[in-house]
Formats: C-alpha cells, sequence, structure tokens
C-alpha cells in the first residue's frame, strides 16, 4: 500500500523533472563528460587538476567572497525595504511602484548597469563631480575606487536587493498582524516580537531567498566584465575566456570550470538545507 | 618562331576559355547560391570593418537571405558553434567563420573547415593562407590609440603614454586573457620598447603595463566608445579600424583622434574560412567570391579594414582617392610587424598565463 | 487591506516605523535612481554642448525597435504562464507529499543560475538539430518553442524560489484538507485555492521572469531569433549615446509593462486574499 501512494505522489513531480530533463539536464550533460575529457576525446583527469592552479583557486576565492558580501548585504538591505513596503503602513501606491521597479531593477545587470555606475561613481562620474564641485569632496582621494572589489560589490548591489525584496515579500504577507497584537497584549517590546517571533516564522524564507541570491551572484559574470574586466578574476570570466575566447580556447577547462561552480552550487544547497531543517523544526 | 600567328591566336583563345571558364563558373555558383537561398554568418558586427553595408550590398546584389548570428562572439564561440550545429540544416547553423590568424590551423586540425579557393587567390600574399586552401587572410590592421581630444592630448608613441598627463586614462579594448586585440595590445608595447625585438617583446609588453598601472595611468577597465566619451578611458589601445570607426559613430562629440604609433606597429590578420558542415556552401563560396572581388576589398577599406589584396589593387590603382584619404597616413603603415603563428603562440602563452601575476591588478 | 479599523492615533512605536520606513525608501530610493539619472544625463549628451533627446529620436524611430520589443513580450508572457503552470503544482506536491525531494528539486531549480547559458544553447543545438529525434530548428515556430522552453530553464530559479516563498507563508495543508473535505479535485484545489492565495509570489515571479527573458541575449542571438536582447547588443556594440538612450527606455517599457501585468493580476480574480 505504503509503495503504491509513493508511486502515484512521485508522479506529481514527472512533468517537472521531465521538463528540467529535457531542456537542461541533457542538453548540458556532455558539459559533465567534457569536463573529463581532453580535445581529442580521450579520458583525463587533468582538466579538474587544472582548477587548483593558483590563479584558478583565486579565482573561486574571489567569486565566492563577492557573492557572499553582496548576499550578506543585499539580504539586509532587501529585508529592510521588503519590511518598509508591506510593514511600513505607507501609501498603497508604494507597494506596487516599488515591486515593479524591483522587477526591472533585478535584471538591470551587465554592461548596462557598469556603465551607469561609472557614470555615477567613476572619476568623471556626475556624483563624483557634483561632490567635487558643489562640497569640494573627492571621493577618490579617500582611496575609494568604484573600479575595486568594493565597487563591484555596490554595483552586484543593484540587482541583489531586488531580487531580495521580491522573493521575501510574499513571506512578510504572512505574517498575521494578530501575531503582532498578541504580542504587544502578553507585554512583550517589538524587539522581542522580531527576535522570538518574526525572524523563526521567517527563517526557512530568508534561508531560501540567500541561497538564490548567493547562486544568482556566483553565476554573475557580465556586469563584472564590464566593470572591472582585465583585473578582477573570477570564476564566470575565466570560463568564458576558455570556452569563448579569441585565445586560449581549452572548451574541457571551460566545462570542469563550471563543474566546479555546480560543486560549489551543490554544495551551497546542502548547507542551506541544512539550516532550513533545522529551522522548520523549530516552527513546529 | 616557325608560326607566330597561330601561336598568339593559341594564347588568345586560351586566355579566352580560362576567361569564359571562370565566368561560367561563377556564374553557376551564383545560380547554386540563389538556390539555396541564405547564408548564415557570425560573429560579424555591422561596424567592424565596415561589414553592415557589405552584408546589405550582397543582400541586394544576390537576393540571398543572411542571418547574423551572436555579431559579439569570439573567435573560440565560432569553433564552438561549428562543433555544436554539426548535424543541423538550419539557421543556427555557421556556414562561414572570420577567426584569428591562429585559429585558421586549429580549426583545419581539427576538421571544421573545407577549402575553397577564391578566383583572386593567386594576388592573396603566401604568408597569408593556407596552401591547401582550407583558410586565408581577408583584411588587417594595426594597433592604434584611440584618443579622447577633449580630454587629454594625442600621445604619439607608447612611451608616451607613461607620462603623469595620462593618469587614469590608458585601457585596453579588451582582456588580456582572453582577447587578441589585447594580447596583439600588450605585444605590441613591448615590441616598441624592446626596440624591435620580437623574442623579448612580450616579456617587455608586461612590464610596460606593470609600469603603467604603478604609475596610475591604465585603467582596467575594457575600453568601448561609450566609455570613450564618457571619461572614463580617454585613451584606448585598439585595432585602427575599430577606433575610425568608434570615431566616426561619435561625430565629433567628443573629438576622436587616430593615432598609429611611431614605434611597435603591430598588424592582426584575420581568416575566413567555410564551415565543413556548411548547410549552404554555395552561398558561402558566393560571399567568399564577393569579399575577395576588388568590390569587396573596397568596401573593407571603406570600414577602415587593410584588405589582404592592398597591394596588389594600390598597384593597379583600384582604391578610390576618398577611402585611401580616411585612413591614417600610409607611412606609419610602413613599419608593421606581421607576426608570425609561432610568435603569436608565443605572445599568447606568457602575456595570459602572467598578466594577473605581472601587472597585479588584481582587484582586492 | 482587512478588517476596517477605527481611525484611532496610532501608538508611538507604530509612529517610528513609519518614519523608519519613510527613511528606508529615502535612501534605496536614492540608491536605484542615481545611476539611472547618470545613465539618463549622459544619454542627452549626443549634440555637442547641448541637452538635447537626439539618442531617444534615433532610436524610437528604428523599427526594429518596436519589432523586437513586441517579439520579446510575446515571448515573456508564454514563459509567465508555462513557468507558472510547470513550476506552482510542482512546489505544491513537493511542499505537501513528497518533501524529501525538495533538496533535489531545489538544487535543479538552482542549476541555471550557475550553468552558462552558452553551453545550454550548444547543448541544444546538438540535440534539437534538424537531424536529430526531436527536430525543433527547422522551423521558426519550432525554434520558437525552443527559444521559450529555454527562457522558462532560466526562470526557473527566479518562479520557484518566489512560489516556494509564498506556499510556506500560507497554510497549505489546512487548506487541502478543508478544500478535500469540500469534495474538491485535485485540479479545483490548485485552481481555486493555491493559485489565488500566492497571487503575489506568483506576480514576483513573473516579474523576475519577464525581466530576464526581455534582457536575454545568449539563447536568442544563437538561435537566431529576433528579440530584443540581440537587438540591444546591436545598438550598443560600438556606440556611445544611443545604448544609453536605449537603455532609459528600456527600463521605462519594462516597467510600464510590469504595471500592466501587475494590474492584471489584481483585477483577475475576485475573492480577497492577502494582499
Amino acid at each position: 500500500m505504503q509503495g503504491k501512494t509513493l508511486d502515484l505522489s512521485l508522479l506529481g513531480v514527472v512533468p517537472f523533472l521531465a521538463f528540467a530533463l529535457l531542456f537542461m539536464l541533457l542538453p548540458t550533460a556532455y558539459l559533465m563528460l567534457g569536463a573529463f575529457q581532453d580535445a581529442q576525446g580521450a579520458f583525463t583527469l587533468a582538466n579538474v587538476a587544472g582548477l587548483f592552479e593558483p590563479a584558478v583557486l583565486e579565482a573561486y576565492a574571489i567569486s565566492f567572497k563577492i557573492s557572499l558580501a553582496s548576499t550578506a548585504i543585499a539580504g539586509v538591505l532587501g529585508f529592510a525595504l521588503a519590511w518598509a513596503t508591506v510593514l511600513g503602513r505607507l501609501p498603497g501606491w508604494i507597494r506596487p511602484t516599488i515591486t515593479t521597479f524591483s522587477g526591472v531593477a533585478s535584471n538591470f545587470a551587465g554592461v548596462p548597469l557598469a556603465f551607469a555606475f561609472l557614470a555615477t561613481l567613476g572619476r568623471m562620474g556626475l556624483v563624483t563631480l557634483l561632490l567635487r564641485n558643489c562640497c569640494g569632496i573627492n571621493i577618490y582621494a579617500t582611496g575609494f575606487s568604484i573600479l575595486s572589489f568594493f565597487g563591484l560589490t555596490l554595483s552586484y548591489l543593484y540587482f541583489q536587493i531586488p531580487l531580495m525584496l521580491l522573493i521575501i515579500t510574499p513571506a512578510l504577507d504572512g505574517l498575521k498582524t494578530e501575531w503582532r497584537e498578541a504580542c504587544a497584549c502578553l507585554g512583550g517590546s517589538s524587539l522581542q516580537y522580531w527576535r522570538l517571533i518574526a525572524i523563526p516564522v521567517l527563517a526557512p524564507s530568508l534561508l531560501g531567498a540567500l541561497l538564490l541570491l548567493f547562486a544568482n551572484a556566483f553565476g554573475a559574470v557580465a556586469t563584472a566584465y564590464a566593470l572591472t574586466g582585465s583585473s578582477l578574476n573570477i570564476v564566470p570570466i575565466l570560463l568564458y575566456a576558455q570556452i569563448r575566447g579569441d585565445v586560449l580556447h581549452n572548451p574541457n577547462l571551460g566545462y570542469a570550470m563550471a563543474l566546479g561552480m555546480i560543486v560549489i552550487t551543490g554544495l551551497a544547497n546542502a548547507g542551506y538545507m541544512l539550516l532550513r531543517s533545522r529551522a522548520d523544526r523549530r516552527l513546529r | 618562331m616557325t608560326h607566330p600567328k597561330l601561336h598568339a591566336l593559341a594564347l588568345a583563345a586560351l586566355t579566352l576559355c580560362a576567361a569564359s571558364g571562370a565566368f561560367a563558373q561563377s556564374e553557376q555558383l551564383v545560380a547554386a547560391a540563389k538556390a539555396e537561398g541564405q547564408l548564415t554568418v557570425i560573429a560579424l558586427a555591422r561596424s567592424w570593418c565596415g561589414y553592415g553595408p557589405m552584408i546589405d550590398a550582397f543582400k541586394a546584389k544576390y537576393g540571398i537571405k543572411v542571418n547574423e548570428l551572436n555579431p559579439d562572439a569570439g573567435s573560440g564561440d565560432e569553433i564552438e558553434a561549428i562543433k555544436a550545429n554539426k548535424d543541423n540544416k538550419g539557421p543556427q547553423a555557421p556556414d562561414t567563420i572570420d577567426v584569428g590568424l591562429s585559429f585558421g590551423p586549429a580549426a583545419k586540425a581539427a576538421g571544421l573547415i573545407q577549402p575553397y579557393k577564391v578566383s583572386t587567390w593567386s594576388t592573396i600574399p603566401e604568408s597569408a593562407k593556407d596552401a591547401e586552401g582550407f583558410w586565408y587572410g581577408d583584411y588587417y590592421g594595426v594597433l592604434a590609440f584611440q584618443v579622447n581630444a577633449d580630454m587629454v592630448k594625442a600621445p604619439t608613441d607608447w612611451s608616451d603614454l607613461q607620462k603623469p598627463e595620462y593618469k587614469n586614462a590608458v585601457a585596453l579594448a579588451g582582456d588580456p586573457r582572453a582577447s587578441n586585440q589585447a594580447i596583439q595590445g600588450v605585444y605590441a608595447a613591448g615590441l616598441s620598447s624592446a626596440g624591435g625585438d620580437a623574442s623579448k617583446a612580450s616579456a617587455a609588453g608586461l612590464k610596460f603595463f606593470a609600469d603603467l598601472n604603478k604609475a596610475g595611468n591604465f585603467v582596467p577597465v575594457i575600453g568601448k566608445a561609450a566609455s570613450l566619451a564618457q571619461g572614463t578611458t580617454p585613451v584606448i589601445i585598439s585595432w585602427d579600424y575599430n577606433a575610425l570607426a568608434d570615431r566616426d559613430s561619435l561625430k565629433g562629440n567628443p573629438k576622436v583622434e587616430v593615432v598609429v604609433p611611431k614605434s611597435g606597429v603591430v598588424a592582426g590578420v584575420y581568416v575566413q574560412a567555410i564551415s565543413a558542415y556548411a548547410p549552404h556552401p554555395n552561398a558561402a563560396k558566393l560571399w567568399m567570391e564577393y569579399l575577395y572581388s576588388d568590390e569587396g576589398q573596397q568596401a573593407l577599406l571603406n570600414g577602415y579594414c587593410h584588405p589582404i589584396r592592398f597591394g596588389d589593387l594600390i598597384a593597379r590603382n583600384k582604391f578610390s582617392k576618398a577611402s585611401l584619404d580616411k585612413l591614417p597616413p600610409a607611412a606609419g603603415y610602413a613599419k608593421a610587424a606581421f607576426p608570425t603563428l609561432d610568435q603569436q603562440n608565443a605572445a599568447k602563452e606568457v602575456i595570459t598565463k602572467q598578466w594577473d601575476a605581472v601587472v597585479g591588478a588584481t582587484v582586492k | 487591506m482587512s478588517a476596517a479599523r477605527p481611525a484611532a492615533r496610532p501608538p508611538q512605536g507604530v509612529r517610528a516605523s513609519r518614519w523608519g520606513a519613510w527613511l528606508a525608501l529615502a535612501l534605496g530610493s536614492s540608491y536605484f535612481l542615481l545611476p539611472l539619472l547618470a545613465t539618463f544625463e549622459f544619454s542627452l549628451r549626443m549634440q555637442r554642448g547641448v541637452y538635447s533627446f537626439e539618442a531617444y529620436r534615433i532610436v524610437l524611430s528604428d523599427p526594429l525597435f518596436q519589432s523586437t520589443f513586441s517579439y520579446s513580450i510575446v515571448m515573456a508572457l508564454l514563459t509567465i504562464v508555462v513557468g507558472a503552470l510547470l513550476v506552482v503544482p510542482t512546489a505544491y506536491w513537493v511542499h505537501l507529499r513528497l518533501p524529501r525531494l525538495r533538496p533535489l528539486v531545489e538544487f535543479i531549480t538552482l542549476l541555471p543560475l550557475v550553468i552558462p547559458a552558452i553551453v545550454i544553447v550548444y547543448g541544444y543545438l546538438r540535440m534539437y538539430n534538424s537531424s536529430a529525434l526531436i527536430p525543433l530548428t527547422g522551423s521558426a515556430t519550432a525554434t520558437d518553442f525552443l527559444l521559450m522552453c529555454s527562457y522558462v530553464t532560466l526562470s526557473l530559479p527566479y518562479m520557484y524560489r518566489a512560489v516556494d516563498t509564498g506556499l510556506r507563508s500560507i497554510d497549505v495543508r489546512t487548506l487541502t484538507e478543508a478544500a478535500e473535505v469540500l469534495g474538491a479535485s485535485r485540479y479545483v484545489i490548485l485552481r481555486s485555492v493555491i493559485f489565488p492565495n500566492i497571487r503575489a509570489a506568483i506576480l514576483s515571479g513573473a516579474f523576475l521572469t519577464f525581466a530576464v527573458v526581455l534582457g536575454e541575449f545568449t539563447m536568442a542571438s544563437l538561435l537566431d531569433r529576433p528579440s530584443f536582447g540581440p537587438y540591444l547588443q546591436l545598438v550598443g556594440a560600438n556606440r556611445a549615446y544611443e545604448p544609453s538612450a536605449l537603455a532609459v527606455i528600456a527600463f521605462l517599457a519594462t516597467w510600464a509593462s510590469m504595471g500592466l501585468i501587475q494590474l492584471f493580476g489584481r483585477s483577475a480574480h475576485t475573492r480577497p486574499g492577502p494582499t
């Protein structure tokens, strides 16, 4: 009996799995194979070994760092903005405006975004020149540069924050006002409400959103390439250099790098699963 | 001697035969190409060498539809596209490719291209083509400085770039770890500072950019027309044809000067080839005939690229004076160095591997 | 909004939170609007020395702009519908009956973010070319279908995460049991109970999908379809002012389209749910 129920239940995910198989997993399967082949098609572990060269390892490290930094900051700021939009008791037209704007901003990446930031905070940027001309402040004198890790993170936030906002807003909808009132009735402060009720309820959704942000930043390449192209070493840029470039063209190494990225994403997913199951348990 | 008249007659008849043979062949080719009805090209950006007007002219002349895939593609992309489309006869399979010099032999070795010798084959320099006709150079350009003249004074040579007036000003047009244009840029800088010694050029080039970076003159942004106009990269090292095309599109806002450096003039050849799996091989061959015809080579010159048959056509005075005048002074090109395949490969090895370490622009 | 409340003066804490909300909004707006302003300012500089809308005139008078933009809008709407139809039942099912499959399903939905699009499209060309079992590159319609599937794949992470979050915030189990007690079939439950209650989440996913499809370049270019992404690339490649104008126009047009989706999403159902 148990076996029968399980079988029928599994049918529910068949369309999804079939779609994923046909349009994502199988087409990229040869990528998995290609990571273990050399240019002539023979089996080799040389590409995987190539992943442990200092340049590549450093690229993974920087990719990891920038994904982490942008996710953490966007997580906090995006949550703050989402809170303001949903629970801030603002006029009714604010929420649809913010959510639609976030929709557009979430994909405003790549060359237009890099250019926008150069045009704002670059050496000849609008804000840079404005600050210099009106208030005598030269932000570049403080050691700031848009062409740096900090600058790149700043630009990543442009699509990370809206993503966080859009994902977490429905979860904030689920926070019933009755809970807040009940807490107040029992003499609880705002802080206690957030710490003991709201955050634990939101924890699984927050974790899910953060995982998505991390993977989103990890795979992003166009913005980094356009902003700090020839100086910053992140994995997707190296990957593209191997698969697409005019020069290096060792696609098998590129596939190995992509495989490495998939493994890291898998590990992040596993970590998230652990944290989320704990959060789910606390709620029961 | 015995029968001079007969001899002359025979010669005349032979020439007529050959000419009409070639003529008949090209008529056949045109008919076959028209029957195929379409041509798929890849990586031909419309503003690169004036490919836009060329494609339009080809379409108008023969009535063949042209599918332009991925104009942003790099040479590696084009090779991958052929491989991915081996069994595909749809409009996603590229018929022809336009790749960097070193990709020609590599594609031939991988069996991805088919041989074809255009009718003007004999006028293409030996060094720029494959003896068996698998790949053939089509145009070249030299590395030049593209300068936003409203912001900085135009430099005359590579050594000028190290001066303090070019602080936060100099950029490459690509990533030296992935882009042919950028690597040749580093090589050219090195050739200049190494006094023309090709064996020392790569190392000298890396050192040049290391110094440039230390002096604060190097901007690690990929230079484009937009960043030139906006002010982030007032000096870009790029192919002369790209620089001139940008100058035209900016229309004086800002004023752009294109300068061929006095020393370290490096030329880069790009080659054409027909895919071995081309769904429309006759259209592809017709396209090649067009590119290598006098008309096509003039069109390349209009796009500021030096066509590969430059020497031949200039000797026969075939170029329009107007188009020649629009190019930078010819004297600058006289000293152009054409790196051989071996030199290019050696430069690639050194520069791509050591860029991060030596230039140290790794952002923290 | 839920039941009407008497208009009493809100307590101190609530007023403070409203201040905080406005502050957060002000800071957020400046961060997001300044780069757009800078792009706009640059796009006005096409004519030397004066501000003008020359770049906009050039962009808007291009017939390709309208045709590619409309093509992409249609593809985006199709992608949203197919994506929602694929994801919502799956997420619902996993939530309700197959929690042990969740790690696998979530991992699959994350993959499109890290697998380069160019690898996916080369895979498509190998698998679905004109000589393969399922020839999808022969005709324009079939290629459009393939392109739509690729878009659904690319937007999977966002759609799934949004829907999953939405499902988390409603009590799926209770709602399902109540509906079952009333005799509703699976299909009716999904259509009349689940879909309306996660409307906000689906809308979020729809916005993200819409933006992804409109800006997507690699797939469309290599599958040779006339969508907006390749057009953006065409205009932006080697020009200075037109790409900035185009970026601003695309931003505003996409925003307006999303506004329309939002309106449609609001009016499409009459039962009041969580706003």
